[in-house]
């Protein structure tokens, strides 16, 4: 900097001298300037053009080789990257059979396919097959906008053979009834690939050095307590691990207890606000979460913990029992192939009312219904979800198949998941929806029951405040 | 004696800091030569058994080998076409005097503040209407125009504090206005450059969302999109992923220990005049 100096202040004073000559010449100084500038300008411009020249020239030199005409192919998008693999396999056989190019574009994680669809919708770009990422509503606005073609004619031909396939509640999340809330006019429009349910799943090992029987698994509430105990006393490992740390998880196994020990009638009438929160059928479900916690059933953290640390410390033989969605026959899998367990439903409080899991739809195909191949779009769909692709997609990414006429084909713990299909509900096909505010409440308070911070009472009465409160709310 | 408790105490926390910033490095690579069921069993940084397999598998089922050329080809012409157009820029806005020239300098600064994801959707659009959708050049200039604003900013900044006597000298030897630009300012502002060329780079480098949305043809992706297929909806191959990880690491830790003299010198000189 020094030297720097010294340099410009001995030309500092060359340029003082320069620019007393030059006063006289203020004209002529200015055209200089003016000049000067002209040519950074004309510079500037022609090393920008030198390096689009430069540009261009590269983009010709790398740009890919010709290919075939989009018509000639059908194109699907879709997010699952787990099954890339195996749909380029079923295309290539479709190829082979049927002699039409399927090409699978995959484009994940979820929320970059959301954007990417969003984006080619509204510029009316998208492509014969591909799925809907989103909520009802959502689904509904595509349909509305006619993105989406209706597929209830093709379902229905041949004596429904195509609709006959399908668990019934797969098809339920793709279908709009009549006078749905959205306004679409009634039929099916969307073709389930998968399904999935949110179980329990228990440690065969770990029974068996408890002494327990390893092929029967509790299914009353107190055998699930004692069963679980027993583990621990002999084993020194914990209980029950889940993700509560993902709230949602909570909320699923709460709505399981609350539709065995009210049913769903008072479940919905509780939504609609005919029943409040602090009936004491709701606070028995909220009770059971402290009766786990004061019997030491749940493993430590289990409040603050994330789904993916759960199965992790499930596949470890760290927990006996888990709640977790089909989706972990996948994980335990890939953590530990060697896990020996097995699956069952939450352990039932009353044998009056059944016992209902989470479920329903895994993921769906929509055809797109400007496209001008769409009736080669729905043939092919319908080839995708005969048994024989079926199980071919079930073997190769062990989620559950949505043909339920595949399910002798697939791995034992599948079929134990499948076998439950029945029984499955979700928000998302009830008639009624609770308030987000509430069940954010609802589930939060479970949390705090669950660390010993407040009383399934308090925690009722403060759900009951929040639901009033947004009834009031909507009422103005 | 006081100043060597000092000593040892400071250099206690340099190696402690150390420690914490070169950890994700090591357990990425120590992940990277385990087993899909001993990642989550074997918590060890050291690995006795490692698995090599894990870099072909990656390199091989990854499509490493087209998506690696794209990958520098895009980061190259992206940061040069970035280099040169906010370098003229910054020049042009340091040293010239044109009619609403701060007005022109917050308008170009404007973007700064709106993320690129939040401008999908219109982005997408205009692409489409250009039919720049799954091309090169749909890719390479957003993001030009991304990087563009931080740039001007950094290198504005810099030419300003070059003295006025030394283009003054230049000149009167004869220098034009861009042989100024070229042979002068733009020598002195190597450090800047450095940061520009090494912040950019790491964004291009890393860049997913926009290749997702824009591009559709494999062999026109981005190196991201070979890591992304080992994550998946609810299983992530944490071994391959980061085998992936350490090889698309490589050319960034290259290039950072390439310019590091001139990125300490511009950081350097930013908090001095900060």
């Amino acid at each position: 900097m020094r030297i720097l100096n010294c340099k410009t202040q001995g030309l500092k004073s060359q340029i003082t001298n320069h620019k007393f000559q030059t006063n006289s010449n203020d004209r002529n100084s200015n055209d200089r300037n003016k000049k000067s500038v002209c040519n950074l300008v004309l510079g500037a411009w022609g090393l920008f053009v030198i390096w689009c020249l430069v540009l261009g020239i590269l983009l010709v030199a790398c740009s890919p080789k010709v290919k075939a005409p989009r018509e000639k192919q059908l194109t699907i998008w879709h997010w699952m990257t787990d099954r890339q693999d195996a749909f380029e396999e079923l295309a290539r056989r479709y190829e082979e059979k049927k002699g039409v190019k399927v090409k699978f574009e995959l484009y994940a994680p979820s929320d970059a396919y959301r954007q990417k669809v969003m984006a080619a919708a509204q510029s009316n770009t998208l492509p014969d097959i591909y799925g809907i990422l989103g909520g009802k509503r959502f689904f509904a606005s595509f349909v509305k906008s006619g993105y989406v073609a209706d597929l209830t004619a093709a379902m229905k031909a041949n004596k429904a053979e195509w609709e006959s396939r399908f668990f019934p509640k797969a098809l339920k999340i793709n279908e709009f009834s009549k006078d749905n809330e959205f306004g679409v006019k009634p039929g099916i429009y969307a073709v389930p690939l998968d399904v999935m349910n949110i179980q329990m799943v228990y440690n065969k090992s770990l029974f068996k050095k408890a002494g327990l029987d390893p092929e029967s698994p509790p299914e009353r509430w107190e055998e699930f307590i004692a069963a679980a105990k027993k583990i621990k006393g002999k084993t020194g490992i914990g209980g029950l691990v889940s993700g509560w740390g993902e709230i949602w998880m909570i909320d699923c196994l709460a709505n399981n207890y609350a539709f065995n020990i009210m049913g769903e009638e008072k479940v919905m009438a509780t939504i609609k606000g005919e029943v409040p929160y602090t009936d004491p059928a709701w606070v028995r479900v909220l009770d059971l979460f402290k009766e786990m916690s004061e019997q030491g059933v749940l493993v430590e953290g289990i409040v603050t913990m994330v789904n993916k640390s759960a199965e992790q410390m499930f596949a470890n033989e760290r927990a006996a029992f888990a709640f977790n969605g089909s989706w972990c026959v996948n994980v335990y899998q890939g953590m530990n192939p060697e896990l020996d367990y097995g699956v069952m439903l939450p352990p039932r409080v009353s044998s009056q009312n059944p016992m209902v899991i989470w479920g329903g739809a895994g993921s769906s195909f929509m055809v797109n219904a400007r496209s001008q191949q769409k009736e080669k779009a729905i043939e092919f769909l319908n080839w995708l979800t005969q048994k024989e692709q079926q199980v071919f997609l079930s073997s190769q990414t062990n989620n559950l198949p949505a043909n339920k006429k595949s399910l002798s084909d697939i791995s034992v713990v599948l079929r134990q998941f499948a076998d439950d299909m029945d029984n499955t509900t979700h928000p998302n096909i009830w008639s009624v929806s609770e308030y987000p505010l509430v069940t954010e409440t609802f589930d939060k308070g479970i949390q705090s029951i669950i660390i010993n911070e407040k009383t399934p009472l308090e925690v009722a009465k403060e759900v009951q405040r929040v639901k009033e409160r947004e009834m009031k709310k909507s009422r103005e | 004696m006081s100043k060597r408790i000092i000593s040892l105490l400071k250099h206690s926390f340099m190696i402690l800091i150390s420690a914490a910033c070169i950890f994700p490095l090591l357990w990425m690579i120590s992940s990277s030569l385990k087993t899909q069921s001993t990642i989550f069993s074997d918590m060890s940084l050291f690995v006795l058994r490692p698995s090599w397999q894990n870099y072909i598998t990656a390199w091989v089922k990854g499509n490493f080998g087209i998506y690696f050329l794209n990958s520098v080809f895009y980061t190259v012409t992206i940061v040069g076409g970035i280099v040169l157009v906010s370098s003229l820029a910054a020049y042009a806005f340091a040293r010239l005097e044109f009619p609403f020239k701060n007005f022109l300098f917050l308008l170009l600064l404007a973007p700064m503040m709106i993320p690129i994801p939040g401008g999908f959707v219109a982005l997408y659009v205009l692409l489409n209407k250009m039919h720049l959708i799954n091309t090169r050049i749909g890719y390479i200039l957003p993001q030009i125009n991304a990087g563009l604003a931080m740039s001007i900013f950094l290198l504005k900044s810099f030419f300003e504090k070059i003295p006025r006597d030394l283009e003054d000298s230049a000149r009167i030897d004869g220098c034009s206005r861009l042989g100024i630009y070229w042979h002068l300012c733009l020598p002195l502002a190597k450090p800047a450059l450095a940061i520009v060329v090494i912040y950019n780079t790491l964004y291009v480098w890393n860049e997913y969302l926009l290749a997702m949305l824009i591009l559709s043809d494999k062999s026109l992706m981005p190196l991201t999109r070979g890591l992304m297929i080992f994550r998946g909806e609810h299983v992530t191959q944490y071994p391959i992923l980061m085998a992936g990880m350490c090889i698309a690491t490589i050319p960034i830790i290259f290039l950072y220990l390439l310019m590091q003299k001139h990125i300490i010198k511009g950081v350097m000189a930013g908090a001095v005049k900060g």
